[in-house]
């Protein structure tokens, strides 16, 4: 009898699976990786951080998305305990981030912006030092190296002195170093910068693959959007605030279908006709005027129809991470112009970033 | 959520993975494998193992043999060139240990002192393996001259030598402090070397290693004495020259050896005891240098 049978054994049946599901939720519910609360830090006059609260969960793959100075590497570093808070708690694995910084330290690998290998010794060797200094059992050490060498495909260069190897190379040794010690948390501050597209791609696909076999709670701050649309949920930071937080489709759903974009002599007239006639807020970004708009390819024609002033061009693209940031901030991440505020930010951020306790 | 609650152990429940508590290194394993490495690093760099120790010889040959024939003997007939070797013992020492600090400069530039600093481990210990590491350079540069000695024609026995190594163990120790504190402190290679130059120069010509102490005007003299140098090179001369010193008579011109302090002649353990001082004090510099580093 392949489904259900009896009524009663139905009923049986789903008394069975709804005590299966209220178990498992029971087992599944656990503190998060990371939880923070207000968190602030000043550095004199400026806010790096303002206020910041969030949750991540175990084995989440969670992205911080921001422009450069928005407040992402104070926040990771104060989560890696190395830049106190000037308010608010953090707890990493469990321990805050101010009171009990070793036990944090154990809990959390980090992969920092610029590399911190040791080119003078081999990519084992870099592991098993990583290993020794965790205080990681003796017999443990070098299985471990082994394996993530494996892992990250090091396993044919493991005995070479990393001054050899490719800049792709040393972020995957960076990588699994920051794994040896087996943490709950991996923090990678901005991870693929100065990589090639290729590199970065294939980079991100160990990050993945990781998460699945290491069970790990990957933590990035992040300026590329196809990275962040990878994560399974996304902070957007702007000016060391956390504007939204959701799943990438979640974030791309609240824009409300798809972006159209149309171009003419005159985008201004365009965009004054478009939102007397169709009732969306078009705004002129990359030279066109955009909006958002359900079913983008059945609205086209329509527009096209109805439009008085010339159209140039037309396109529709499914909604990206940055039309959010961009529909959230109004500027883009990518704002070539820095105001003298983000200089100080970016400048503050170089002094202090790296402040070490 | 209580923060007793979140302090329990998670496990992995999405995928599985048996979540792994990382040990707790002990003080001495630190100390252990900083250390380890910069020892392996040292016997990587071959040109750097030549250049330690090819100065203090050319210098031993050209000083003992050009300028020791134009010198008369010293006090109980001591030779120049024999005058001289102790001495240049305690600089290959003095300029390994020093140059030891560099390490803590390339790793900064490297970026892998962050990796050592965001370890769950004491600065101290980083520290005293930083410092472990470069005293046994200094150490193995510094028994590398006993080993040619018999090449250069210097008469030393095992004995002698098997009691200079504890003393220029220390002796490498508290100079290394020194290094280590300074690079701490300096951000370039380039600036480290020409501070280390600085200090090692004036301690090196101040210390007794060229000419003896007891014998000087006493502007010098009061640099001599000054200098911590100086109570690290007279034990190692009177330890390698102790037959040929007691030959000496009690009314000779001036004694070669022995720092005489405020009238007071040092005795070579009174030497010893101010470098384990000084040494204790570089120590104590370090760890603070290190421990307050960024």
């Amino acid at each position: 009898m392949p489904f259900g049978g009896a009524p009663g054994g139905d009923t049986h049946h789903a008394v069975a699976l709804l005590r299966a599901i209220r178990s498992e939720r029971d087992d599944r519910w656990m503190p998060p990786s990371v939880r923070v609360s207000n968190l602030t830090r000043r550095f004199g006059e400026i806010t790096a951080v303002d206020d910041v609260s969030f949750e991540v969960g175990e084995a989440e793959i969670f992205g911080f998305l921001g422009p450069n100075g928005a407040g992402k590497t104070t926040t990771i570093s104060m989560l890696c305990t190395l830049l106190t808070p000037t308010a608010g708690q953090a707890y990493v694995g469990g321990h805050e981030v101010g009171e009990d910084a070793g036990a944090v330290r154990r809990e959390i690998g980090i992969v920092f912006q610029d590399s911190t290998v040791d080119e003078r010794l081999t990519a084992r060797e870099n592991l098993v030092f990583h290993g020794e200094l965790f205080g990681m059992p003796r017999n443990e050490i070098r299985p471990r190296a082994e394996q993530l060498l494996e892992r990250v495909e090091l396993a044919d260069r493991a005995d070479d002195a990393v001054l050899t190897f490719s800049g792709g190379m040393r972020r995957r040794l960076e990588v699994a170093r920051g794994l040896m010690h087996w943490p709950s948390v991996l923090f990678l501050d901005e991870p693929t910068v100065g990589l090639d597209p290729q590199t970065r791609r294939s980079l991100w696909a160990y990050a993945r693959s990781l998460r699945e076999t290491e069970g790990v709670t990957i933590f990035l701050t992040t300026h590329y959007m196809d990275e962040a649309e990878a994560c399974d949920r996304v902070a957007i930071m702007d000016y060391g605030k956390i504007i939204a937080l959701d799943t990438p489709e979640h974030l791309k759903a609240t824009l409300g279908g798809d972006v159209v974009s149309v171009s003419g002599a005159d985008n201004e007239a365009l965009a004054r006709e478009v939102r007397e006639s169709f009732e969306v807020e078009p705004r002129i970004e990359n030279d066109a005027v955009e909006f958002n708009v359900e079913r983008g390819g059945d609205f086209v024609p329509i527009l096209l129809a109805r439009l008085k002033n010339p159209v140039q061009s037309v396109g529709i693209r499914a909604p990206t991470l940055e039309d959010v940031f961009v529909s959230l901030t109004g500027h883009q991440i990518r704002d070539t112009s820095f105001s003298e505020q983000d200089k100080f930010r970016s400048m503050q951020k170089r002094g202090f970033g790296r402040r070490m306790r | 959520m209580t923060a007793e609650q979140a302090t329990e152990a998670a496990p992995n429940v999405r995928t599985g993975v048996p979540r792994r508590t990382g040990g707790r290194a002990s003080f001495l394993q630190v100390v252990r494998v900083i250390w380890l490495r910069e020892i392996l690093i040292y016997f990587r760099d071959k040109p750097r193992m030549i250049s330690a120790f090819t100065m203090p010889v050319i210098m031993l040959v050209m000083f003992g043999e050009g300028l020791g024939k134009s010198i008369a003997p010293l006090p109980g007939g001591i030779d120049y060139r024999q005058f001289i070797f102790p001495g240049m013992v305690a600089m290959i020492v003095l300029m390994n240990s020093i140059f030891a600090g560099v390490s803590i400069v390339t790793d900064r530039q490297f970026g892998f002192l962050r990796e050592i600093l965001v370890a769950p481990v004491s600065r101290a210990a980083i520290c005293i393996g930083k410092i472990s590491g470069g005293a046994t350079i200094a150490l193995v540069n510094g028994s590398v001259m006993f080993a040619i000695a018999p090449i250069l024609g210097i008469d030393i026995s095992l004995i002698v030598v098997a009691k200079l190594l504890p003393l220029i163990a220390l002796i490498s120790f508290m100079l290394t402090g020194v290094g280590v504190a300074l690079g701490s402190r300096l951000r370039s290679v380039e600036s480290f070397q020409m501070i280390s130059q600085m200090a090692i120069f004036p301690a090196m010509f101040l210390s007794g290693i060229f000419f003896p102490i007891n014998n000087v005007p006493t502007w010098m003299d009061v640099l001599v004495k000054l200098n911590p140098v100086t109570y690290a090179v007279a034990p190692i001369r009177e330890i390698a020259l102790s037959e040929q010193l007691a030959a000496i008579p009690e009314d000779a011109p001036f004694q070669i050896t022995h720092v005489e302090l405020f009238g007071h002649t040092l005795s070579t353990f009174e030497e010893i005891g101010i470098v384990v001082a000084f040494g204790a004090l570089m120590l104590v510099i370090a760890i603070r240098a290190i421990q307050t580093t960024e």
